[in-house]
């Protein structure tokens, strides 16, 4: 199962890009968020085109959240593959923040299915 | 007590999903005129390639019946199709498909507009409009899975466009329908005079009509 560890950001960090033949599943999720003040509010969110279809020829693209939690100051919190069971991305797997903060860590475990 | 377990009478020996070098096939006279190449002939199979392929769709689910969206197998540039008909007249596509599990359902048309798995009782057909009859004739993921397609195919050149309808069903945003193709290439050769046991042998592949008596 790979993984990546990004900071939280106001920009969305891509962890998975989409694959044509698969979904992408969250396995695991930490949220250092021990050092420094300031809570952040993190997203996991699913960002894709869909294919055309009958009536739209070119739809527009999507961004959807997938899975959302508030981590506060001084806290880490883990959530493993059952909590989050259900959590798939059906294009690219982003994480988000509500703040910029460079000490607050987000590691994400995902497979393609 | 001490017991010894006897030879097994029989052994179960599991054909081959596929079709393979040597094999026969014959096309039964159902067939329309329009394929008078192969209609009511008998072929060898004289080589064989698999071709894998996965395709697929991410479709928003809608109000019953008003998004969809058409894949139609012939050839051409045309915005749904996928153009994996064969070109050659002694060729013949047998082509295996799957489905990943997933929130929608398929029906299929050939032509385009004409159903394969109607009843017999008037406005019993396949209809995505309709809450009931929607679920009429659909195969759905569990019916044919991408790990052990059930789906079997077969194309030959210039065969009327078939259609395979997919609808995202209510309760969820999205869905992205991942259809696995496998594509047995088959190279014939025509039997001028064949045996009776070779037309006992050979795989007979009817016309899709077959299907609608």
């Amino acid at each position: 199962m790979p993984s990546l560890v990004v900071t939280a950001h106001t920009t969305a960090r891509t962890i998975a890009a989409e694959r044509g033949n698969a979904v992408v599943k969250a396995k695991s999720l930490t949220i250092d968020n021990q050092v420094g003040a300031g809570d952040c509010a993190i997203t996991i969110q699913d960002s894709f085109t869909p294919a055309p279809y009958i009536g739209v020829p070119a739809p527009g693209a999507e961004l959807i959240e997938r899975f959302r939690a508030l981590v506060q100051a001084g806290d880490m919190i883990t959530w493993g593959e059952e909590d989050l069971k259900g959590v798939r991305c059906l294009g690219a797997m982003l994480v988000d923040s509500d703040v910029i903060k460079a000490t607050c860590y987000i590691t994400v475990g995902y497979e393609h299915e | 007590m001490l017991e010894l377990v006897p030879k097994p009478q029989f052994s179960v020996v599991i054909p081959p999903k596929l079709l393979q070098e040597g094999y026969l096939v014959s096309f039964a006279s159902d067939w329309p005129s329009t394929h008078n190449a192969i209609r009511e002939k008998t072929f060898r199979i004289d080589a064989v390639n698999q071709v894998p392929y996965d395709r697929s769709y991410i479709l928003p689910t809608g109000a019953v019946g008003t998004l969809y969206r058409d894949v139609d197998f012939s050839n051409g540039s045309g915005a749904f199709q996928e153009s994996i008909y064969p070109e050659n007249q002694n060729t013949l596509f047998e082509v295996l498909l799957g489905f990943k599990p997933g929130n929608f359902l398929s029906h299929w048309y050939l032509p385009a507009g004409k159903s394969v798995h109607n009843l017999e009782y008037a406005q019993m057909y396949p209809d995505l409009t309709n809450a009931n009859r929607m679920y009429l004739g659909a195969r759905q993921p569990k019916d044919s899975p991408y790990e052990d397609p059930r789906i079997k195919l077969y194309f030959v050149k210039d065969l009327a466009p078939l259609i395979m309808r997919l609808y995202v069903l209510a309760g969820v945003d999205f869905e992205k329908i991942v259809v696995g193709l496998t594509i047995n290439k088959c190279l014939m050769r025509e039997i001028e005079r064949p045996t009776d046991d070779q037309k006992l042998k050979a795989k007979v592949i009817r016309y899709f009509d077959y299907l609608r008596w």
